[in-house]
């Protein structure tokens, strides 16, 4: 019986300052045991509770696709004891991991279909795996695109990638921000408006979004709107989360508990349970 | 009983007709003998359900901070009256939007003094008088009430509302020769050891579910210093110098503040002994400050106020 | 298998297997009942009814250290050291026992902390003659003498105990001072056995909860109830069936162990997300919970109520809040 509760040994290779205000960091990580490596199969949507060993442990979705090998990527909001002690680790600092944990988003529902992908401020974490992952297999999915938006330019993640992406041909990329600066060329706007304009096409198409629940509450109804059905509506949920396997009790959502039935679920399914996230 | 029961229940009912108040706060029958439940009253009819009886053990000054803005009319004895002078002194709720039902009473039966002096469940009680008769299965007692009223209560010596805008009954003569510190003296007179023994024990029964600290008025933190992370304080579990500390910092947060009404004690289901400190810190209260929680709005506690003639001599100057 | 054993027996028995487990049984502290490991026997409390701290902490400690670590090197704790009997617990929570096998136990995730003592644990019940007012285990499936979730039972029929030997496990322990019980003495146990479940007058019809409760998640029922709620832990931690838990680090620098201690959905920051979002911000909400969770999620999850009517929760409530009442509630309001 395997302890579902005991970390296996990881290392940081890199860390990157995301955003302006340095509070937003992303760090690769790599497994100390090959065994452990090889074991670790996960899919886009899917988190990993982290231990910082004497400060504690915290839920965050991984941000790389399981094409790349490499290293696993997490972004990390700066916000308590264990994210604090997470911006201040360097290069081989080592830590715990447990995972891969909850379910991931519905690729295989995806395939053959439009994948619209909206996102807003550092809720962009799993939509870059998602995305990553979309683009490695490109030819089994049809319209791809991507809308996502932040506070400032300054906020955005994944910067390089982003420019990597608006520049090829096979997908549409709309990047928008709150407030502009002076070398800001892109969209300006909220994202709900944006998904408004843009006017992604319903047809064939599945839509994900992941943002904070401010932006989600104006931006659920644009895509409902375009004609989106709520069982092609899909969101990543947020939870205040301990055991992270639906042991602990707190995530739950009516019956499911967000760590292990989700944190990826459909509208349809959300309009069925209580409004209690 | 039935008088101020009938009067309880008729100014209830005028206050809320006349909307003076958006709702009343009192007593209503409990589920078992020997057990009342607070009740929030909204309309005039549902006043029939307040009741007033020697078990009516709660405080209900701690609902009072939640109150917002609405104007509440709350069922208050001695005790009850003081923690709302203490919240009010505290700011945590206006006086204009207070109604207070004060009752002048002897105070309240001790219901675990009495579960322990029978053999089995009791499933009957009727007070009549000073006296209230207890029923079982296979037996009947009758207990003099004053015999076996809660400790706090037997040293009381505010038993009559020291506010209130509705008094229901006749003010009571305080009681002015009782030592109210007299367990208090027994214990200053046993060891350290002792002291640290009995404390340890006590506190080892412990099981951090904080009724305590939601049962007392005074305790209105949104967030109680054990739940800080950013210092993380104590830890969470049941760890006996987490135990410890958890209950001594509790009473300390007590000092200047606590009224000494027993609804800690009463709240813990593993009945620990929760007024062995915060009794003999209100005695030092009143020693060094004088001051006694509660009686009246215009003086500030001690701990949150500073004179320059107060006291130094207790300051180690360090030569 | 229905055996017999006299109270004199019984105790020398019991002392015997001091040597080789760990025996857990009710003791009296200042009037209070707990489960504690003791180290001799002699006779259960004629006081005793049921513990005041449920009995799953035999198998889900209030406090327990799953883990020391060193930096990244990690000393599980989860392997006990002895096997263990827990003597005396009541049929209700032994029943509890078998909720909390859903959760800890369940088919996607083992807890190996709770399973290791559950599978090393023999439960030796004791059957309730005098069911309090406050028993309702009858409207959960149970009774003073279920036999659900105990290995061995004993009945109580005054100087010896009928001993009725539920599974392989209990047989495994017995010694030959357990012998037939006679006719007469079978009789007399199957009298008592009537009469306490006679005595239990509580009558909490469920059936039809949890299909009401379907309908209630908006109600104002919730405002009221939470009305009067003090909002602390006791009805959560007293309850055989309540299982939430936190997760904690106690470390200094990059040493120390991490915890696992009882929480409660009563607490206001149970959900509290780091960015100070709370879904249940309010006492109406985490009330709701504590009774959609136990009424209504628990059912469509594992088809059973998390609750097994010991009562304790409606003893020990500090503003006498009533199950019992709630559940008649939500059905007629």
């Amino acid at each position: 019986m395997r302890n579902p509760y005991l970390p296996i040994p990881v290392k940081v290779k890199k860390t990157f300052i995301e955003s302006e205000d340095r509070m937003i960091k992303t760090l690769d990580l790599l497994f100390l045991n090959k065994e452990d490596k090889e074991n670790f199969e996960f899919m886009p949507g899917q988190f990993c509770e982290i231990s910082v060993w004497g400060k504690g442990e915290a839920p965050f979705g991984i941000a790389s696709s399981p094409l790349e090998k490499d290293s696993l990527k997490f972004t990390v909001n700066r916000a308590g004891i264990v994210t604090t002690a997470l911006h201040y680790l360097k290069e081989n600092d080592e830590l715990g991991l447990r995972g891969p944990l909850g379910n991931s988003y519905p690729i295989e529902l995806f395939k053959g279909k439009s994948v619209v992908i909206v996102g807003g401020g550092f809720a962009f974490t799993t939509l870059r795996a998602l995305t990553k992952y979309l683009l490695a297999w490109r030819k089994d999915f049809k319209g791809i695109t991507i809308i996502y938006g932040a506070r400032t330019p300054g906020m955005l993640l994944y910067k390089e990638e982003l420019k990597e992406w608006e520049r090829r041909e096979d997908l549409k990329v709309y990047i928008t921000v709150d407030k502009g600066d002076k070398n800001w060329q892109g969209l300006v706007g909220f994202v709900p408006t944006v998904v408004e304009k843009k006017a992604p096409s319903p047809e064939d198409a599945y839509a994900v979004i992941c943002g904070p629940p401010i932006m989600i509450k104006f931006t659920l109804p644009k895509l409902l709107a375009l004609g989106f059905s709520p069982e092609r509506i899909y969101t990543s949920l947020e939870m205040r989360m301990k055991c992270g396997i639906g042991k602990c009790g707190r995530c739950n959502i009516g019956r499911f508990y967000v760590c292990k039935d989700g944190p990826v679920f459909n509208y349809a399914q959300l309009e069925k349970l209580p409004g209690e996230y | 009983m039935p008088e101020v029961e009938r009067k309880i229940r008729e100014e209830a009912k005028n206050l809320l007709v006349n909307k003076k108040v958006d709702f009343v706060i009192g007593f209503e029958e409990g589920t078992l003998p020997l057990r009342v439940s607070p009740v929030f009253i909204y309309k005039g009819d549902d006043t029939e359900k307040l009741i007033w009886n020697s078990f009516c053990e709660n405080n209900l000054a701690v609902y009072l901070p939640e109150i917002g803005d609405k104007k509440v009319a709350v069922v208050a004895k001695g005790c009850d009256t003081r923690s709302i002078v203490a919240l009010i002194v505290e700011g945590q709720i206006k006086r204009e939007q207070i109604v207070v039902i004060g009752i002048p009473y002897q105070g309240m039966i001790d219901r675990r003094r009495i579960e322990k002096e029978v053999e089995g469940e009791i499933l009957e009680v009727k007070e009549k008088n000073d006296e209230i008769l207890i029923k079982g299965d296979v037996f009947e007692k009758v207990f003099k009430k004053e015999d076996y009223l809660y400790s706090s209560c037997k040293t009381c010596k505010h038993r009559n509302p020291v506010i209130s805008d509705i008094l229901i009954g006749e003010e009571i003569e305080e009681r002015t020769q009782v030592d109210e510190y007299a367990e208090v003296n027994e214990y200053e007179k046993k060891s350290v050891d002792e002291r640290w023994d009995y404390f340890n024990k006590e506190v080892n029964k412990c099981i951090r579910c904080y009724a305590c600290r939601q049962a007392c008025p005074m305790c209105y933190c949104e967030e109680c210093f054990v739940d800080n992370s950013y210092p993380r304080w104590i830890g969470k579990g049941l760890d006996s110098s987490d135990l410890a500390v958890w209950h001594i910092i509790r009473a300390y947060h007590q000092a200047g503040r606590c009224v000494d009404c027993g609804s800690c004690e009463r709240a813990c289901p593993m009945e620990i002994n929760l007024r062995f400190l915060t009794k003999k810190i209100n005695k030092e209260v009143k020693n060094y400050f004088n001051f006694e929680t509660g009686l009246d709005s215009a003086t500030s506690p001690p701990l949150a106020t500073f004179n320059v003639e107060d006291r130094q001599d207790f300051i180690d100057s360090g030569e | 298998m229905m055996k017999k054993i006299s109270k004199k027996d019984m105790n020398r028995f019991i002392k015997s297997l001091l040597e080789d487990y760990t025996v857990y049984a009710p003791v009296n502290t200042d009037g209070i009942f707990s489960f504690k490991p003791i180290d001799n026997f002699q006779g259960i409390d004629p006081d005793y009814q049921n513990s005041k701290k449920p009995p799953k902490e035999i198998f889900f400690p209030q406090s327990e250290t799953m883990f020391e670590y060193e930096k990244g090197k990690v000393t599980s704790a989860e392997k006990v050291s002895r096997k263990r009997i827990l003597l005396g617990i009541r049929p209700c929570d032994a029943k509890a026992n078998l909720l909390l096998d859903n959760v800890f136990a369940g088919e996607d995730y083992q807890d190996v902390y709770y399973i290791n003592k559950r599978e090393n644990t023999t439960i030796i019940g004791l059957g309730c003659r005098k069911p309090l007012s406050t028993c309702f285990c009858t409207s959960f499936g149970g009774g003073p003498f279920s036999k659900d979730g105990l290995d061995i039972l004993l009945i109580d029929i005054g100087d010896k105990y009928i001993v009725d030997v539920v599974t392989d496990k209990g047989r495994e322990i017995l010694t030959n001072k357990f012998t037939e019980a006679s006719e007469e003495e079978l009789k007399l146990a199957e009298k008592i056995k009537r009469e306490a479940e006679e005595r239990i007058k509580s009558e909490v019809k469920i059936e039809g909860v949890k299909e009401k409760l379907d309908t209630m998640f908006e109600s104002s029922f919730w405002d009221k109830l939470s009305e009067r709620c003090l909002g602390c832990a006791v009805c959560t931690y007293l309850c055989p069936t309540c299982h939430c838990f936190d997760i904690d680090d106690e470390a200094k620098d990059s040493q120390g162990r991490r915890v696992r201690n009882w929480d409660s959905c009563m607490f206001p920051l149970f959900t509290l997300q780091a960015s100070g979002h709370n879904p249940r911000p309010t006492g109406k909400e985490r009330m709701r919970q504590r009774v959609m969770h136990k009424f209504n999620y628990f059912i469509e999850n594992y088809k059973r109520a998390a609750c097994a009517g010991c009562g304790r929760c409606i003893l020990n409530c500090p503003v006498n809040i009533d199950i019992r009442k709630v559940l008649k509630e939500i059905l007629t309001g």
